[in-house]
Protein backbone atom coordinates (compact mmCIF):
# COMPACT_ATOMS: atom_id res chain seq x y z
CA UNK A 1 0.00 0.00 0.00
CA UNK A 2 2.98 2.24 0.46
CA UNK A 3 3.40 2.12 -3.30
CA UNK A 4 0.28 4.17 -3.93
CA UNK A 5 1.65 7.59 -4.76
CA UNK A 6 -0.47 10.64 -4.37
CA UNK A 7 -0.46 12.77 -7.51
CA UNK A 8 -0.15 16.06 -5.60
CA UNK A 9 2.16 14.82 -2.85
CA UNK A 10 5.42 13.57 -4.28
CA UNK A 11 6.79 10.43 -2.70
CA UNK A 12 8.51 11.32 0.55
CA UNK A 13 12.26 11.21 0.40
CA UNK A 14 13.95 8.45 2.34
CA UNK A 15 15.19 10.94 4.94
CA UNK A 16 11.75 12.36 5.55
CA UNK A 17 10.21 8.90 5.86
CA UNK A 18 12.85 7.83 8.34
CA UNK A 19 12.13 10.97 10.31
CA UNK A 20 8.43 10.06 10.43
CA UNK A 21 9.45 6.66 11.83
CA UNK A 22 12.02 7.80 14.39
CA UNK A 23 9.83 10.64 15.53
CA UNK A 24 7.35 8.15 16.95
CA UNK A 25 9.97 5.72 18.16
CA UNK A 26 12.06 8.23 20.08
CA UNK A 27 11.55 12.02 19.89
CA UNK A 28 7.78 11.83 20.29
CA UNK A 29 7.59 8.46 22.03
CA UNK A 30 3.92 8.03 22.89
CA UNK A 31 4.56 6.83 26.44
CA UNK A 32 7.80 8.48 27.56
CA UNK A 33 7.34 11.86 25.85
CA UNK A 34 3.67 12.35 25.05
CA UNK A 35 2.52 10.31 28.10
CA UNK A 36 -0.47 8.95 26.14
CA UNK A 37 -2.24 5.60 26.39
CA UNK A 38 -1.60 5.24 30.12
CA UNK A 39 -4.44 2.79 30.65
CA UNK A 40 -2.89 -0.19 28.78
CA UNK A 41 0.59 1.01 29.80
CA UNK A 42 -0.19 0.51 33.47
CA UNK A 43 -2.63 -2.36 33.20
CA UNK A 44 -1.04 -4.99 30.98
CA UNK A 45 2.68 -4.51 31.63
CA UNK A 46 2.86 -7.05 34.45
CA UNK A 47 4.81 -9.41 32.21
CA UNK A 48 7.03 -9.02 29.15
CA UNK A 49 4.81 -11.34 27.11
CA UNK A 50 1.67 -9.31 27.77
CA UNK A 51 3.48 -6.03 27.16
CA UNK A 52 4.86 -7.26 23.84
CA UNK A 53 1.52 -8.64 22.74
CA UNK A 54 -0.23 -5.39 23.60
CA UNK A 55 2.48 -3.37 21.86
CA UNK A 56 2.28 -5.46 18.71
CA UNK A 57 -1.53 -5.38 18.66
CA UNK A 58 -1.49 -1.59 18.99
CA UNK A 59 1.19 -1.31 16.28
CA UNK A 60 -0.91 -3.39 13.91
CA UNK A 61 -3.99 -1.23 14.51
CA UNK A 62 -1.94 1.99 14.20
CA UNK A 63 -0.30 1.01 10.91
CA UNK A 64 -3.51 -0.28 9.32
CA UNK A 65 -5.76 2.54 10.48
CA UNK A 66 -3.19 5.22 9.58
CA UNK A 67 -2.84 3.72 6.10
CA UNK A 68 -6.55 3.42 5.41
CA UNK A 69 -7.36 6.83 6.88
CA UNK A 70 -4.64 8.42 4.78
CA UNK A 71 -6.04 6.70 1.69
CA UNK A 72 -9.53 8.09 2.21
CA UNK A 73 -8.48 11.44 3.65
CA UNK A 74 -9.48 13.44 0.56
CA UNK A 75 -12.96 11.91 0.53
CA UNK A 76 -13.82 12.40 4.19
CA UNK A 77 -15.96 15.41 5.00
CA UNK A 78 -15.01 17.30 8.11
CA UNK A 79 -18.35 16.69 9.83
CA UNK A 80 -18.08 12.89 9.76
CA UNK A 81 -14.33 12.48 10.09
CA UNK A 82 -14.25 11.31 13.74
CA UNK A 83 -17.05 8.83 13.07
CA UNK A 84 -15.20 7.50 10.02
CA UNK A 85 -11.90 7.24 11.89
CA UNK A 86 -13.47 5.41 14.82
CA UNK A 87 -15.20 3.03 12.41
CA UNK A 88 -11.89 2.22 10.72
CA UNK A 89 -10.02 1.88 14.02
CA UNK A 90 -12.74 -0.34 15.52
CA UNK A 91 -12.56 -2.61 12.46
CA UNK A 92 -8.85 -3.21 12.88
CA UNK A 93 -9.24 -3.73 16.62
CA UNK A 94 -11.86 -6.41 15.93
CA UNK A 95 -9.48 -8.01 13.44
CA UNK A 96 -6.60 -7.98 15.92
CA UNK A 97 -8.92 -9.44 18.55
CA UNK A 98 -9.63 -12.47 16.32
CA UNK A 99 -5.98 -12.77 15.31
CA UNK A 100 -4.72 -12.88 18.91
CA UNK A 101 -7.36 -15.48 19.75
CA UNK A 102 -6.21 -17.53 16.77
CA UNK A 103 -2.54 -17.21 17.73
CA UNK A 104 -2.65 -17.80 21.47
CA UNK A 105 -5.61 -18.16 23.80
CA UNK A 106 -3.55 -17.67 27.02
CA UNK A 107 -2.33 -14.28 25.71
CA UNK A 108 -5.88 -13.41 24.71
CA UNK A 109 -7.11 -14.21 28.21
CA UNK A 110 -4.27 -12.25 29.84
CA UNK A 111 -4.99 -9.11 27.82
CA UNK A 112 -8.74 -9.49 28.31
CA UNK A 113 -10.75 -6.31 27.86
CA UNK A 114 -7.68 -4.29 26.97
CA UNK A 115 -7.68 -5.55 23.39
CA UNK A 116 -11.14 -4.11 22.81
CA UNK A 117 -10.05 -0.93 24.59
CA UNK A 118 -7.41 -0.26 21.90
CA UNK A 119 -10.31 1.44 20.09
CA UNK A 120 -10.25 4.27 22.59
CA UNK A 121 -6.46 4.43 22.88
CA UNK A 122 -5.81 8.12 22.36
CA UNK A 123 -2.55 7.45 20.49
CA UNK A 124 -4.45 5.91 17.58
CA UNK A 125 -7.16 8.54 17.15
CA UNK A 126 -4.51 11.18 17.85
CA UNK A 127 -2.28 9.96 15.01
CA UNK A 128 -5.30 9.66 12.68
CA UNK A 129 -6.36 13.23 13.36
CA UNK A 130 -2.94 14.84 13.65
CA UNK A 131 -0.98 12.96 11.00
CA UNK A 132 -2.76 10.47 8.74
CA UNK A 133 -5.50 12.90 7.75
CA UNK A 134 -2.87 15.34 6.46
CA UNK A 135 -0.04 13.22 5.05
CA UNK A 136 0.61 10.77 2.23
CA UNK A 137 -0.08 7.06 2.60
CA UNK A 138 3.58 6.03 2.84
CA UNK A 139 4.44 8.61 5.45
CA UNK A 140 1.32 7.86 7.48
CA UNK A 141 2.14 4.19 7.47
CA UNK A 142 5.68 4.86 8.69
CA UNK A 143 4.36 7.25 11.31
CA UNK A 144 2.00 4.54 12.54
CA UNK A 145 4.83 2.03 12.56
CA UNK A 146 7.14 4.40 14.45
CA UNK A 147 4.51 5.28 17.06
CA UNK A 148 3.53 1.63 17.41
CA UNK A 149 7.09 0.39 17.82
CA UNK A 150 7.73 3.26 20.24
CA UNK A 151 4.69 2.21 22.26
CA UNK A 152 5.72 -1.46 22.19
CA UNK A 153 9.27 -0.49 23.23
CA UNK A 154 7.99 1.54 26.18
CA UNK A 155 5.61 -1.23 27.25
CA UNK A 156 8.42 -3.78 27.07
CA UNK A 157 10.64 -1.52 29.20
CA UNK A 158 7.95 -1.44 31.87
CA UNK A 159 7.10 -5.11 31.48
CA UNK A 160 10.73 -6.25 31.87
CA UNK A 161 11.27 -4.34 35.10
CA UNK A 162 7.97 -5.49 36.54
CA UNK A 163 8.40 -9.13 35.55
CA UNK A 164 12.05 -9.36 36.66
CA UNK A 165 11.39 -7.80 40.07
CA UNK A 166 7.85 -9.05 40.58
CA UNK A 167 8.15 -12.61 39.38
CA UNK A 168 11.91 -13.19 39.04
CA UNK A 169 11.57 -14.19 35.42
CA UNK A 170 11.90 -12.81 31.90
CA UNK A 171 9.42 -13.98 29.26
CA UNK A 172 8.46 -16.71 31.70
CA UNK A 173 12.04 -18.03 32.06
CA UNK A 174 13.08 -18.01 35.74
CA UNK A 175 16.23 -15.93 36.28
CA UNK A 176 17.18 -16.27 39.92
CA UNK A 177 16.53 -19.86 40.96
CA UNK A 178 14.10 -21.22 43.54
CA UNK A 179 15.26 -19.13 46.51
CA UNK A 180 14.26 -15.82 44.95
CA UNK A 181 11.53 -14.07 46.94
CA UNK A 182 9.50 -12.17 44.32
CA UNK A 183 8.78 -8.50 44.96
CA UNK A 184 5.07 -8.98 44.31
CA UNK A 185 4.34 -5.26 44.66
CA UNK A 186 5.68 -4.79 41.15
CA UNK A 187 2.99 -7.02 39.68
CA UNK A 188 0.29 -5.00 41.43
CA UNK A 189 -1.02 -1.61 40.24
CA UNK A 190 1.29 0.44 42.53
CA UNK A 191 4.26 -1.31 40.93
CA UNK A 192 3.04 -0.12 37.54
CA UNK A 193 2.97 3.48 38.70
CA UNK A 194 6.37 3.22 40.39
CA UNK A 195 7.99 1.64 37.31
CA UNK A 196 6.43 4.18 34.96
CA UNK A 197 7.57 7.06 37.17
CA UNK A 198 11.12 5.70 37.28
CA UNK A 199 11.27 5.29 33.51
CA UNK A 200 9.87 8.79 32.95
CA UNK A 201 12.47 10.15 35.37
CA UNK A 202 15.31 8.38 33.57
CA UNK A 203 14.02 9.48 30.18
CA UNK A 204 13.57 13.16 31.09
CA UNK A 205 16.91 13.28 32.94
CA UNK A 206 18.61 11.86 29.86
CA UNK A 207 16.81 14.35 27.59
CA UNK A 208 17.69 17.30 29.85
CA UNK A 209 21.32 16.18 29.92
CA UNK A 210 21.61 15.89 26.14
CA UNK A 211 19.91 19.30 25.77
CA UNK A 212 22.44 20.88 28.17
CA UNK A 213 25.23 19.20 26.23
CA UNK A 214 24.13 20.71 22.90
CA UNK A 215 23.75 24.11 24.57
CA UNK A 216 27.27 23.95 25.95
CA UNK A 217 28.58 22.85 22.55
CA UNK A 218 26.79 25.74 20.86
CA UNK A 219 28.23 28.16 23.40
CA UNK A 220 31.71 26.89 22.73
CA UNK A 221 31.13 27.13 18.98
CA UNK A 222 29.86 30.70 19.40
CA UNK B 1 -25.31 25.61 21.18
CA UNK B 2 -25.72 29.35 20.55
CA UNK B 3 -25.87 30.78 17.06
CA UNK B 4 -22.45 32.42 17.43
CA UNK B 5 -20.57 29.15 17.98
CA UNK B 6 -22.02 27.15 15.12
CA UNK B 7 -20.06 25.58 12.32
CA UNK B 8 -18.90 27.69 9.33
CA UNK B 9 -21.80 26.34 7.24
CA UNK B 10 -24.28 28.10 9.46
CA UNK B 11 -22.55 31.44 9.04
CA UNK B 12 -22.32 31.25 5.27
CA UNK B 13 -25.72 29.88 4.29
CA UNK B 14 -25.69 27.53 1.33
CA UNK B 15 -28.53 26.88 -1.07
CA UNK B 16 -30.63 23.90 0.12
CA UNK B 17 -29.66 21.79 -2.90
CA UNK B 18 -25.94 21.97 -2.02
CA UNK B 19 -26.68 20.95 1.59
CA UNK B 20 -28.67 17.96 0.46
CA UNK B 21 -25.89 16.93 -1.90
CA UNK B 22 -23.33 17.08 0.90
CA UNK B 23 -25.56 14.96 3.17
CA UNK B 24 -25.85 12.37 0.44
CA UNK B 25 -22.08 12.48 0.05
CA UNK B 26 -21.59 11.96 3.76
CA UNK B 27 -24.00 9.03 3.84
CA UNK B 28 -22.29 7.55 0.78
CA UNK B 29 -18.88 7.88 2.38
CA UNK B 30 -19.94 6.39 5.71
CA UNK B 31 -21.80 3.65 3.87
CA UNK B 32 -18.85 2.64 1.73
CA UNK B 33 -16.40 2.80 4.63
CA UNK B 34 -18.76 0.63 6.69
CA UNK B 35 -19.07 -1.82 3.82
CA UNK B 36 -15.28 -2.16 3.50
CA UNK B 37 -14.94 -2.53 7.27
CA UNK B 38 -17.71 -5.11 7.37
CA UNK B 39 -16.06 -7.15 4.64
CA UNK B 40 -12.71 -7.00 6.44
CA UNK B 41 -14.23 -8.17 9.71
CA UNK B 42 -16.20 -11.00 8.13
CA UNK B 43 -13.13 -12.20 6.19
CA UNK B 44 -11.04 -12.24 9.36
CA UNK B 45 -13.78 -13.95 11.34
CA UNK B 46 -14.16 -16.67 8.70
CA UNK B 47 -10.44 -17.28 8.35
CA UNK B 48 -9.70 -17.37 12.09
CA UNK B 49 -12.67 -19.52 13.08
CA UNK B 50 -10.92 -22.86 12.52
CA UNK B 51 -7.61 -21.94 14.24
CA UNK B 52 -9.48 -20.48 17.23
CA UNK B 53 -11.54 -23.63 17.66
CA UNK B 54 -8.45 -25.78 17.24
CA UNK B 55 -6.63 -23.73 19.91
CA UNK B 56 -9.52 -24.12 22.32
CA UNK B 57 -9.66 -27.84 21.70
CA UNK B 58 -5.91 -28.23 22.23
CA UNK B 59 -6.08 -26.35 25.53
CA UNK B 60 -9.04 -28.45 26.70
CA UNK B 61 -7.36 -31.70 25.66
CA UNK B 62 -4.16 -30.73 27.47
CA UNK B 63 -6.06 -29.81 30.62
CA UNK B 64 -7.99 -33.10 30.58
CA UNK B 65 -4.76 -35.03 30.00
CA UNK B 66 -3.15 -33.22 32.93
CA UNK B 67 -6.07 -34.00 35.25
CA UNK B 68 -6.40 -37.64 34.18
CA UNK B 69 -2.86 -39.02 33.77
CA UNK B 70 -2.63 -41.83 31.24
CA UNK B 71 -5.60 -40.69 29.17
CA UNK B 72 -5.56 -41.87 25.54
CA UNK B 73 -9.05 -41.12 24.27
CA UNK B 74 -11.47 -38.34 25.15
CA UNK B 75 -15.22 -38.00 24.59
CA UNK B 76 -17.10 -34.78 25.29
CA UNK B 77 -20.71 -34.90 26.46
CA UNK B 78 -23.10 -31.98 26.70
CA UNK B 79 -25.63 -31.98 29.54
CA UNK B 80 -29.07 -30.91 28.36
CA UNK B 81 -31.42 -29.01 30.70
CA UNK B 82 -33.48 -32.19 31.09
CA UNK B 83 -30.45 -33.98 32.55
CA UNK B 84 -29.87 -36.10 29.45
CA UNK B 85 -26.37 -36.26 27.98
CA UNK B 86 -25.30 -36.36 24.35
CA UNK B 87 -21.93 -36.67 22.61
CA UNK B 88 -20.64 -33.30 21.34
CA UNK B 89 -18.73 -32.96 18.09
CA UNK B 90 -17.16 -29.61 19.03
CA UNK B 91 -16.58 -27.61 22.21
CA UNK B 92 -19.22 -25.11 21.17
CA UNK B 93 -21.92 -25.80 23.73
CA UNK B 94 -23.58 -23.43 26.17
CA UNK B 95 -24.63 -25.92 28.83
CA UNK B 96 -22.37 -27.90 31.20
CA UNK B 97 -19.88 -30.22 29.50
CA UNK B 98 -18.43 -33.52 30.65
CA UNK B 99 -15.00 -34.60 29.40
CA UNK B 100 -14.72 -38.35 29.75
CA UNK B 101 -11.18 -39.76 29.58
CA UNK B 102 -10.28 -43.37 28.71
CA UNK B 103 -7.00 -45.25 28.83
CA UNK B 104 -5.40 -47.23 26.01
CA UNK B 105 -7.64 -50.28 26.53
CA UNK B 106 -10.79 -48.14 26.59
CA UNK B 107 -11.52 -48.23 30.33
CA UNK B 108 -12.97 -45.06 31.86
CA UNK B 109 -10.33 -43.21 33.91
CA UNK B 110 -12.57 -40.44 35.08
CA UNK B 111 -14.70 -37.50 34.07
CA UNK B 112 -13.43 -33.92 33.99
CA UNK B 113 -15.97 -31.23 34.81
CA UNK B 114 -15.99 -27.47 34.94
CA UNK B 115 -16.70 -25.36 38.01
CA UNK B 116 -16.65 -21.62 38.44
CA UNK B 117 -17.60 -18.99 40.99
CA UNK B 118 -16.86 -15.38 41.79
CA UNK B 119 -13.53 -14.85 43.49
CA UNK B 120 -12.02 -11.62 44.80
CA UNK B 121 -11.31 -9.93 41.46
CA UNK B 122 -13.37 -11.82 38.92
CA UNK B 123 -14.89 -15.21 38.21
CA UNK B 124 -12.47 -18.08 38.90
CA UNK B 125 -12.85 -20.89 36.36
CA UNK B 126 -11.60 -24.31 37.33
CA UNK B 127 -11.72 -27.89 36.07
CA UNK B 128 -11.61 -31.00 38.19
CA UNK B 129 -11.35 -34.70 37.62
CA UNK B 130 -14.01 -36.93 39.13
CA UNK B 131 -13.47 -40.61 39.58
CA UNK B 132 -16.83 -42.47 39.61
CA UNK B 133 -15.08 -45.56 41.03
CA UNK B 134 -13.60 -43.70 44.01
CA UNK B 135 -16.55 -41.28 44.30
CA UNK B 136 -13.96 -38.58 44.80
CA UNK B 137 -12.31 -35.60 43.15
CA UNK B 138 -8.85 -36.73 42.07
CA UNK B 139 -7.47 -33.69 40.29
CA UNK B 140 -7.99 -29.95 40.12
CA UNK B 141 -6.77 -27.09 37.98
CA UNK B 142 -7.54 -23.39 37.82
CA UNK B 143 -8.01 -22.49 34.15
CA UNK B 144 -8.76 -18.79 34.47
CA UNK B 145 -8.31 -16.29 37.26
CA UNK B 146 -7.57 -12.62 37.81
CA UNK B 147 -6.88 -12.82 41.56
CA UNK B 148 -4.28 -10.65 43.26
CA UNK B 149 -0.74 -11.85 42.50
CA UNK B 150 0.96 -13.15 45.62
CA UNK B 151 -2.32 -13.60 47.52
CA UNK B 152 -5.36 -14.99 45.73
CA UNK B 153 -3.37 -16.52 42.90
CA UNK B 154 -1.80 -18.96 45.40
CA UNK B 155 -4.79 -21.23 44.68
CA UNK B 156 -3.00 -22.24 41.49
CA UNK B 157 0.31 -23.14 43.14
CA UNK B 158 0.06 -23.69 46.91
CA UNK B 159 0.98 -27.39 47.38
CA UNK B 160 -0.98 -27.85 50.64
CA UNK B 161 -4.08 -26.35 49.07
CA UNK B 162 -3.78 -28.44 45.92
CA UNK B 163 -3.33 -31.56 48.07
CA UNK B 164 -6.99 -31.08 49.10
CA UNK B 165 -8.07 -32.22 45.67
CA UNK B 166 -6.03 -35.39 45.39
CA UNK B 167 -8.83 -37.30 47.09
CA UNK B 168 -11.75 -35.06 48.00
CA UNK B 169 -14.79 -37.06 49.07
CA UNK B 170 -17.84 -36.21 46.96
CA UNK B 171 -19.85 -39.42 47.27
CA UNK B 172 -23.56 -39.18 46.56
CA UNK B 173 -26.35 -39.36 49.11
CA UNK B 174 -28.60 -42.41 49.52
CA UNK B 175 -31.14 -41.50 46.82
CA UNK B 176 -28.39 -40.32 44.46
CA UNK B 177 -29.86 -36.85 43.89
CA UNK B 178 -27.00 -34.80 45.35
CA UNK B 179 -23.71 -35.15 47.17
CA UNK B 180 -23.84 -36.65 50.64
CA UNK B 181 -21.70 -33.88 52.12
CA UNK B 182 -21.38 -30.45 50.52
CA UNK B 183 -17.79 -29.47 49.69
CA UNK B 184 -16.96 -26.88 52.35
CA UNK B 185 -13.97 -24.63 52.73
CA UNK B 186 -12.66 -24.49 56.28
CA UNK B 187 -10.11 -22.22 57.97
CA UNK B 188 -6.50 -23.13 57.34
CA UNK B 189 -5.38 -26.06 59.49
CA UNK B 190 -8.85 -27.11 60.66
CA UNK B 191 -9.67 -29.72 58.01
CA UNK B 192 -11.12 -32.82 59.70
CA UNK B 193 -13.34 -34.52 57.12
CA UNK B 194 -12.40 -35.77 53.65
CA UNK B 195 -14.99 -33.49 52.01
CA UNK B 196 -13.53 -30.31 53.49
CA UNK B 197 -11.15 -27.96 51.70
CA UNK B 198 -8.35 -26.53 53.82
CA UNK B 199 -8.18 -22.81 52.90
CA UNK B 200 -4.96 -20.87 52.31
CA UNK B 201 -4.43 -18.21 54.96
CA UNK B 202 -4.14 -14.95 53.07
CA UNK B 203 -6.24 -16.24 50.20
CA UNK B 204 -9.43 -17.02 52.08
CA UNK B 205 -11.84 -15.39 49.60
CA UNK B 206 -10.30 -17.21 46.64
CA UNK B 207 -10.19 -20.53 48.56
CA UNK B 208 -13.85 -20.16 49.50
CA UNK B 209 -14.74 -19.37 45.89
CA UNK B 210 -13.09 -22.63 44.83
CA UNK B 211 -15.05 -24.51 47.52
CA UNK B 212 -18.34 -22.93 46.45
CA UNK B 213 -17.65 -23.59 42.77
CA UNK B 214 -16.85 -27.26 43.42
CA UNK B 215 -19.83 -27.68 45.73
CA UNK B 216 -22.29 -26.29 43.18
CA UNK B 217 -20.81 -28.21 40.27
CA UNK B 218 -20.64 -31.54 42.15
CA UNK B 219 -24.19 -31.20 43.46
CA UNK B 220 -25.58 -30.42 40.00
CA UNK B 221 -23.54 -32.67 37.78
CA UNK B 222 -22.35 -35.73 39.69
CA UNK B 223 -25.88 -37.25 39.93
CA UNK B 224 -26.12 -36.86 36.14
CA UNK B 225 -22.71 -38.50 35.65
CA UNK B 226 -23.69 -41.42 37.85
CA UNK B 227 -27.10 -41.84 36.21
CA UNK B 228 -25.46 -42.07 32.79
CA UNK B 229 -22.38 -43.93 33.95
CA UNK B 230 -23.01 -47.07 31.86
CA UNK B 231 -23.17 -44.94 28.69
CA UNK B 232 -20.12 -42.91 29.61
CA UNK B 233 -18.16 -46.09 30.36
CA UNK B 234 -18.89 -47.37 26.88
CA UNK B 235 -18.03 -43.97 25.41
CA UNK B 236 -21.27 -43.58 23.46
Amino acid sequence: MALIHEPDAPAASAGESMEAFFNGLWNQNPVFVQVLGMCPTLAVTNSVRNALAMGLATTFVLVCSNTLISMVRKLVQKQVRIATYILIIATFVTIVDYLIKAISIPVYKALGAFIALIVVNCIILGRAEAYASKNSVGKSMLDGLGMGVGFAFALTCLGSVREILGAGSFLGIPLFGPNFQPWVLFLLPPGGFLTLATWLLIFSAWKARSKRKTEVLEEIAA
Amino acid sequence: MSATTQSPQARTPKPPAAEAASSVKMIRLMGSVSLICGLLIVTTYRSTLVPIQRNQEIIMKETVAELLPGVEKQVIYGVQPSGEISVLKSLDYTGPRLFAGYNGSGALLGVVLEASDRGYADVIRTMYAYSPAKQAITGFKVVELKETPGLGDKITSDPTFLANFQNLDVRLNADKTSTAHPVTTVKHGTKKNPWEVDAISGATISSRAVGRALDKSTRDLLPIVNRNLSRIEKGE
